[in-house]
């Protein structure tokens, strides 16, 4: 929204923003990385969605003042170019306990110590990859700053990698710097979290877990790449919780640990990887990074016939996803993920099923009611949102507008294509898990690992 | 409490990095909204169906001749993509006539 009327000033024309209350402390910072810390703003005090209308009304009456005053009124640009450091300047010295505090004080650790970012311990990540540490990656909104080389050794340090981690670490900034990411998106109040999934020969290269407990802290790879991708986000794209800004993740989550495939289990029952299905090659190592909202119950799933397992991962994982779902309908892009342990994925190949039989199963057999997506819409802020609209608009197919009855049922997953399929977890148990991701935020995108090990 | 002398002391650097945020000129600004148009950028979020009509009707009563040129004829600004908004929105804007915009709603 800032952004939009960024780009109207460029154009050369006056602009002034409505922001709620909540939104003043995440406005400031996304207005500083367009350049623009004096765009004015219009302040609508408190949460619009939980306003009446007679209190609406009132509330937009005392709002046109501060717009007139913001279209009318010269700004006064305030030039205030901090100095900033450089990447080997020492910022501070001090004692294990001391670094902790400093970076503690200044919002750069997740709250947890860190690995102190020496210069020799950067240089040792630097030795496995042959990119300049200045070469910039992209640039991370909202802060908007450079994703250098340099700054990912230091995170990756921080977050207790080991430096041959450095491509896969590489790759990843790649994933989040690409615009279908949208990283300018992470500090949404849904409080997205990114997902790491690791593929191909990398993950035993690097020791990923990617079997019992694989979503799990406890393994060195899986754990410290997932932290390092939430440092990053901080520190690079300026998404802080209070008393920083920037994160507006209302409840959110933690950090995920990277989730890696059972390529082997996959290879056996004549499945493609996931890797393969981002469109690599099996022997391809590839990082994918896509958002992750919410997660669905441990799906427990029995029996001989693949029927008798997906019927159940449908109605799991299909409930799970439901009242997210609206989210797929309005945006375009939907990516949810499941996870399915190895042991049933086994019994689902070995009666003729392939991953997409999978997909289009679920797709054809979850639905919700119109009324329930189109609700749960507007309690989320969508407060003009109609499936109909989206039909007439091309948004959506015409089965989602196929009557006028408001109970009509509607697919929850709108493209099979969209639903990605990882087979991972205890080999030993028959549990899966879906993960609903956030519309077209946190996009799935992935990227190939040069590997220099 | 203070650290021994036998403790090792890190020497450590930024883990931030250059900002690319360089500073931008806001435009000129208009000091009577009479006669001009307004276009209204809107993310279809918090009740901007309701709000936006407010906004006009208190414009329009102050300004005479004041045109709007509704969310609807804009598009929603939200979940576009970044460079795509940025080259299509300007000539939106110009195509439309307007000389100011008023974006809603959030951040």
């Amino acid at each position: 929204m800032l952004r939009a009327a960024a780009i109207a000033e460029r154009a050369g024309l006056p602009s002034v923003s409505i922001v709620t209350t909540p939104f003043m402390q995440q406005a400031a910072v996304v207005m500083k990385g367009v350049g623009m810390p004096g765009l004015p703003i219009a302040e609508y005090p408190g949460v619009p969605m939980t306003d009446g209308s007679d209190t609406v009304r009132a509330k937009v009456e005392a709002l046109i003042e501060p717009i007139v005053a913001g279209l009318a009124r010269p700004v006064a640009t305030t030039a205030t170019a901090s100095v900033e450091p450089g990447p080997r300047d020492v910022v501070f010295s001090g004692t294990l306990d001391e670094v902790q505090d400093f970076f503690y004080r200044n919002l750069w650790t997740d709250g947890l110590p860190v690995i102190p970012p020496t210069i020799p311990r950067v240089e040792r990540f630097l030795e496995f990859t042959k990119r300049s540490p200045g070469e910039v990656i992209g640039h991370l909104l909202p802060e908007n700053r450079a994703a250098t080389v340099w700054s990912i050794a230091v995170n990756g340090v921080m977050a207790g990698c080991r430096p041959e981690y450095m491509p896969l670490l590489v790759a990843l900034v790649q994933a989040i710097a690409e615009p279908e990411f949208r990283v300018q998106d992470a500090g949404s109040t849904p409080g997205w979290e990114p997902l790491v999934i690791v593929s191909g020969p990398v993950v035993r290269a690097l020791d990923l877990n990617h079997g019992q407990g694989v979503m799990r802290v406890g393994r060195q790879a899986n754990t410290s790449l997932g932290r390092f991708l939430r440092l990053y986000l901080r520190n690079i794209a300026g998404l802080r919780i209070p008393p920083g800004a920037g994160d507006k993740g209302s409840i959110a989550s933690t950090f995920n640990v990277a989730l890696a495939e059972d390529e082997a289990a996959a290879a056996e029952m004549g499945w493609t990887t996931f890797g393969q299905d981002q469109g690599f090659a099996r022997d391809d190592s590839v990082v994918t990074v896509q958002s992750v909202v919410s997660a669905s119950p441990p799906i427990y799933t029995a029996g001989t016939r693949a029927l008798d397992h997906v019927q159940v991962l449908a109605e799991v994982f299909g409930r799970a996803c439901a009242y997210w779902s609206c989210t797929g309908m309005k945006y375009a892009r939907w990516q949810p993920l499941l996870v399915i342990g190895p042991s049933i994925a086994k019994v689902i190949a070995a009666d003729g099923w392939s991953k997409d039989d999978v997909r289009k199963y679920l797709h054809e057999h979850v639905t919700i009611p119109a009324r329930e997506a189109e609700k749960y819409a507007w309690h989320l802020g969508s407060t003009a949102f109609s499936l109909r609209a989206q039909v007439e608009a091309g948004v959506l197919p015409p089965e989602y507008a196929a009557s006028g009855d408001p109970d009509r049922p509607v697919p929850v997953f709108v493209k099979p294509e969209w639903i990605g399929i990882v087979v991972a977890g205890d080999p030993g148990r028959n549990q899966s898990k879906g993960y609903c991701n956030n519309h077209i935020q946190g996009g799935r995108v992935s990227k190939r690992v040069a590997l220099t090990l | 409490m203070t650290p021994s002398s036998r403790e090792p002391v890190f020497e450590v650097v930024w883990p931030l990095a250059p900002s690319a945020a360089a500073a931008q000129a806001l435009a000129a600004r208009i000091p009577d909204l009479s006669g001009k148009t307004v276009g209204e950028l809107w993310d279809y979020l918090f009740k901007g169906e309701e709000i936006f009509p407010l906004i006009r009707r208190a414009l329009a009563w102050r300004y005479p001749g004041i045109r709007f040129v509704e969310y609807e004829t804009l598009g929603t600004i939200h979940g576009r993509d970044e460079a795509e908004l940025a080259a299509t929105l300007p000539d939106q804007l110009r195509k439309h006539g307007c000389d100011a915009v008023i974006s809603a709603v959030g951040a």
